[in-house]
């Protein structure tokens, strides 16, 4: 669908050029007409409001409809409210909200009008012309791509104001004054000549109030008077930490039900696979084991490539409690026979050589500026070229995957740590209803199923974009319908979680630059091949048993959707990742991305695309600097250039604007002016902003002292320091690593400093958490992670071959902020993808080598031939 | 199955399960106490840490059998209120992120603190090293000790 609507109404629509955002939620299309509050009967939720209920003693309950999993989003999307409405904190309590994506939802009150196409999702998921969101239903609760207060924020304190407003009106009524000369200040309103009232004597009377999103929108806090937002008056509340270090926090593995049974499943381990045989004996004797239940009869294919969140085809062992499952599972593992899958031929190292032949060879071009090959055919002129290599990674959160299920009357009931609670409950629904699971593509297919599930959130213990894909829980949804009115949990181990994720794409990425007299590029050439998670979300020629006209629906499907892309090549979302954002001001460009096939699930890893994208180009940006014998730093700043918003105009793929910018529908509610930027430049939002990203590297550098380390590293041998600076998520990080390499070549990591730009840092502690946790993520993975596959099935187990990094092996680590008071953007995801490329800078200038294939040091079993590094 | 007395948190518990029962699935599945978590069942990661007899021990490969023979701490049983001087150091520092790690991590603390009121780094080393942190709140962590142990230079 390309609605052919006006631009200009579009953006007044969107807050741009009027001056005012025409605003309502989902559930109440008239905010501003039928009032803000009314219909408020005490300890009910406030109608118009979907996150906040008023109790009779004026106390708030506010639901975090976001999923927690150590970001601090409860607290912070509730402090938001708080600040602005000026409830008391100690008059607070959270209520984490089951899955409702339409109750969360933001649409745009009237049809939007555009003169281009609107990009998706806003040109797919609403078949009512009418509905154009905001914030999707796809989006409204799915946490992932760091976008919760990016897209929240606005809306979390224009909630607050407007229930502020309406108790300062109250009090103004009963006290017979002006509503100008009254305040609100935690919890109370105080009038002209030292009345004051308490919020609860003020619920009635707040209840008639109707305030406009005019007068909502004007009464909206200055910066400076936050009391919790950013560097507000009061420290930002931290409401789950104390239960969290009493083990009071209820995570997925600690859902108690009567009668509830534990299951364990023995899967396939090859993708796409299926099960032939078994023998429920040796299992069913073993005490405590009640059922041995196939996942799919016999014969049926079970998830994989290009299935979804359909799960791995298993055999699950049902049982009183864990430890009889998990016997009962080892009893249950040598009677099952597999059948043959496509993948299992699928080898690791001999993929690493097709992605590398990929991108020896040309790409499709996704960003193009003049001519790359007349720079590099010049006369004499000098190039450089390099292969880098990002390996299959596992999330592996804290606490392996786990869900419950219960089945009783037609309807399926669960609990599950889940990052997207939409998807849990379009896919679980479908298990209810017995349909085969048409996905998230299908509108009505979709409400049928969500009318079919209740899914409730519990505390995530990690995330990192493994529970956002919801087969887990989908199996204890299956096990469920087999058993109707037994709650069922299924609990996965260590080794299913590292064996059975949805992989981050492993990558080839291959860099070619002609240089000038100044050393700097006349022209560069990136070409990218990755796995892309389409291929294993959307189904494809190579998913076995689709009819031509199921493969071709899919193609179409993935075409207009997600940012287009044909398997096997990549999406939009992925391209804008670090790739076609790409953002060195050079003469001569080419950005293409080549092919590469999916053997395995392949899903995403926080920082997602980003990984291989940041890598390879701050990678090759520091070896073209050290090679030129300039300062990293000074060099990047040139490359960078002058402060300027990427052009658009030379990517290819027009039709996936948003998805380019990364930008997320919320953007549009407040929009940054474009720094010397035409109107029409961007439709709205975030779009990379090369001032931004020198911001972040003159800050690192700061912190780090670069300028003094580097001339007194240049008289030492074996120290080095290595820069990198990447925009993901709309934010932007500098990093700075300071390392010691030993004659053995032994690493030790000194210090570690990180800068974010994120706009307002809303909750500046849990920002500053954040950039700690990335960086040892990020290290984590650069070092020491590495999943490999042999004959379709991954090799490694649990902590042990798949190890992560230890507290000893932790460096210190600086983190600091840019100020700010721009619309927030993203902090989960954005520390993590400089840190790789910084630390192979900083190890090449202290004398080691250049090393250009994650993970960097060296192991047993991985007879590669790159260079490896020592660290301990 | 065996008939066991357990004694965890001060109160003994009788409980008739198989004796190679890891005690982490008694301590969660059979006594109902959920701060005690699994997060590797190899004793690679330390979420499942508890005390016995004071000492930090992983419960994931603790048969029921051996610690039977013990006193059995567990987080419930570190303060019922979150009093314990980690615990108010841990929420005063912001240290948990996602918060799964950290009954575990505050075990480990807590014996280490016992054994050594004032550790230097390198015991912090030693001894935290077997308790993962995927969220990487390990700087936190080491905060958090060193000004428990006296030695905080932030
Ligand atoms: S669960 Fe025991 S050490 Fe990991
Ligand atoms: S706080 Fe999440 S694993 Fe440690």
């Amino acid at each position: 669908m390309s609605t052919k609507v006006n631009r200009r109404d579009f953006l007044r629509a969107a807050g741009v050029g009027s001056g005012a955002l025409v605003f309502g939620s989902y559930l109440t299309p008239a905010l501003q007409a039928q009032g803000l509050i009314h219909n408020l009967i005490n300890g009910f939720p406030v109608d118009g409001i979907p996150v906040v209920i008023l109790k009779v003693n004026g106390d708030v309950v506010i639901i975090t409809h976001r999923p927690e999993m150590g970001q601090g989003i409860r607290s912070s999307l509730a402090a938001v409210l708080a600040d602005e409405m000026e409830a008391d904190w100690k008059r607070v309590t959270l209520k984490q909200a089951d899955a409702d994506a339409k109750k969360y939802a933001v649409a745009f009150p009237a049809p939007v009008e555009s003169d281009v196409p609107l990009p998706f999702p806003y040109n797919t998921l609403s078949k009512d012309p009418k509905l154009q969101y905001l914030i999707s239903p796809e989006g409204s609760q799915f946490t992932d791509s760091s976008r919760s207060m990016t897209a929240y924020f606005t809306v979390m304190r224009l909630f607050g104001a407007g229930l502020r407003l309406a108790m300062i009106r109250a009090a103004a009524k009963k006290w017979g004054v002006d509503a100008k000369a009254c305040r609100a200040e935690k919890h109370r309103v105080y009038g002209p000549s030292g009345q004051s009232s308490d919020y609860r004597w003020l619920l009635l009377g707040a209840k008639k109030e109707t305030p406009t999103y005019d007068e909502i929108s004007a009464a909206l806090k200055k910066p400076e008077d936050f009391r919790y937002i950013g560097k507000g008056k009061e420290p930002m509340p931290f409401y789950d930490a104390l239960d969290l270090v009493r083990g009071k926090s209820v995570f997925g593995a600690d859902v108690e039900l009567p009668g509830m049974l534990t299951a364990m499943i023995e899967r396939c381990p090859v993708a796409n696979g299926a099960l032939m045989s078994y023998d429920a004996a040796p299992a069913l004797a073993i005490d405590g084991v009640r059922a041995v239940l196939p996942m799919f009869p016999p014969g049926k294919r079970g998830g994989g490539v290009g299935r979804g969140f359909l799960p791995h085809a298993g055999v699950a062992v049902i049982a009183t409690n864990t430890w009889a499952a998990w016997q009962g599972r080892r009893a249950l593992k040598p009677t099952i026979k597999w059948h043959v899958s496509p993948h299992d031929t699928y080898n690791s190292v001999a993929f690493r050589k097709e992605l590398e032949d990929a991108t020896s060879k040309q790409g499709n071009a996704v960003r193009k500026l003049k001519d790359v090959d007349d720079a590099f055919a010049q006369v004499g002129v000098d190039t450089k070229e390099a292969h880098y290599y990002v390996p299959h990674l596992a999330q592996t959160p804290m606490e392996p995957p786990v869900a419950v299920a219960v089945f009783q009357n037609g309807k399926m009931e669960v609990w599950a740590p889940t990052q997207s609670p939409d998807y849990a409950q379009i896919w679980t629904g479908q298990v209810a209803l017995g349909i085969d699971p048409c996905g998230m593509t299908d509108d009505v297919c979709n409400e049928k199923a969500r009318q079919a599930s209740t899914v409730h959130v519990t505390m995530l213990g990690g995330g990192f974009g493994r529970k956002s894909k919801p087969d887990y829980i989908v199996e204890a949804a299956m096990l469920a319908k087999q058993m109707p009115g037994v709650p069922i949990r299924v609990q996965w181990t260590r080794e299913d979680d590292v064996k059975f994720s949805y992989y981050n794409a492993a990558s080839s990425q291959y860099l070619k630059a002609s240089l000038g007299a100044d050393k700097l590029p006349t022209a560069l050439l990136q070409r990218s091949a990755l796995t892309s998670f389409f291929g294993t979300l959307i189904p494809n020629y190579s998913t076995p048993d689709l009819s031509q006209a199921e493969i071709k629906g899919a193609a179409d499907l993935r075409a207009a959707t997600f940012g287009g892309g044909a398997y096997p090549y990549a999406s939009g979302i992925e391209r804008a990742q670090g790739l076609e954002d790409m953002p060195y001001d050079i003469p001569n460009i080419r950005l293409e991305n080549c092919k590469a096939e999916n053997h395995i699930r392949v899903g995403w890893m926080r920082s997602v695309a980003n990984v291989y994208h940041a890598f390879a180009i701050n990678s090759f940006a520091g070896e073209l600097a050290i090679a030129a014998g300039r300062d990293q730093k000074d060099y990047l700043l040139d490359l960078i250039g002058k402060d300027r918003i990427i052009d658009e105009k030379t990517f290819i793929d027009q039709s996936v604007e948003r998805f380019r910018n990364n930008e997320l529908p919320l953007a549009a509610i407040e929009v940054p002016t474009v720094k010397g930027g035409k109107a029409n430049q961007v439709v709205a939002g975030f779009p990379p902003d090369t001032s931004r990203l020198r911001a972040v590297i003159e800050k690192v550098a700061q912190e780090s002292d670069w300028t003094n380390k580097v001339a007194k590293y240049k008289n030492m041998k074996g120290r080095g320091l290595g820069i990198a600076a990447h925009r993901s998520f709309l934010s932007y990080v500098a990093v700075v690593v300071d390392a010691s390499m030993s004659n053995d070549n032994k690493l030790t990591i000194n210090d570690v400093y990180a800068t974010i730009h994120c706009g307002l840092a809303v909750n500046r502690d849990r920002v500053l958490a954040q950039m700690e946790g990335g960086v040892v993520y990020g290290l984590s993975y650069a070092l020491l992670g590495e999943i490999t596959v042999k004959n379709g099935a991954v090799v490694q187990n649990n902590f042990d071959d798949y190890p992560v990094l230890r507290l000893n092996q932790t460096p210190r680590i600086h983190v600091s902020i840019v100020d700010s008071n721009e619309p927030p953007t993203g902090v989960g995801e954005p520390p993590t993808p400089a840190v790789a490329p910084a630390l192979a800078n900083a190890i090449a200038a202290a004398g080691g080598p250049r090393l250009r294939a994650m993970p960097f040091a060296a192991k047993n079993d991985s007879g590669s031939t790159d260079e490896k590094i020592v660290f301990l | 199955m065996s008939v066991f007395q357990l004694n965890v948190n001060g109160k003994v518990h009788s409980v008739d399960i198989d004796g190679n029962m890891p005690l982490l699935w008694a301590i969660r599945d059979v006594l109902g106490l959920k701060g005690t978590k699994f997060g590797c069942g190899v004793a690679q990661c330390g979420a499942c840490t508890v005390h016995l007899d004071g000492k930090a021990a992983r419960s994931c490969i603790t048969d029921v059998g051996v610690a039977a023979l013990s006193k059995i701490k567990t987080i419930e049983g570190l303060s019922y209120d979150g009093s314990h001087p980690c615990q108010k150091m841990w929420v005063e520092l912001g240290v948990p992120q996602c918060g799964f790690c950290q009954p575990g991590q505050i075990m480990t603390a807590a014996a280490l603190l016992d054994e050594h009121p004032h550790p230097d780094d390198a015991t912090i080393d030693a001894y935290m090293s077997g308790n993962i942190c995927r969220c990487g709140t390990y700087p936190r962590i080491k905060d958090a000790i060193r000004r428990l142990g006296g030695s905080a230079t932030s």
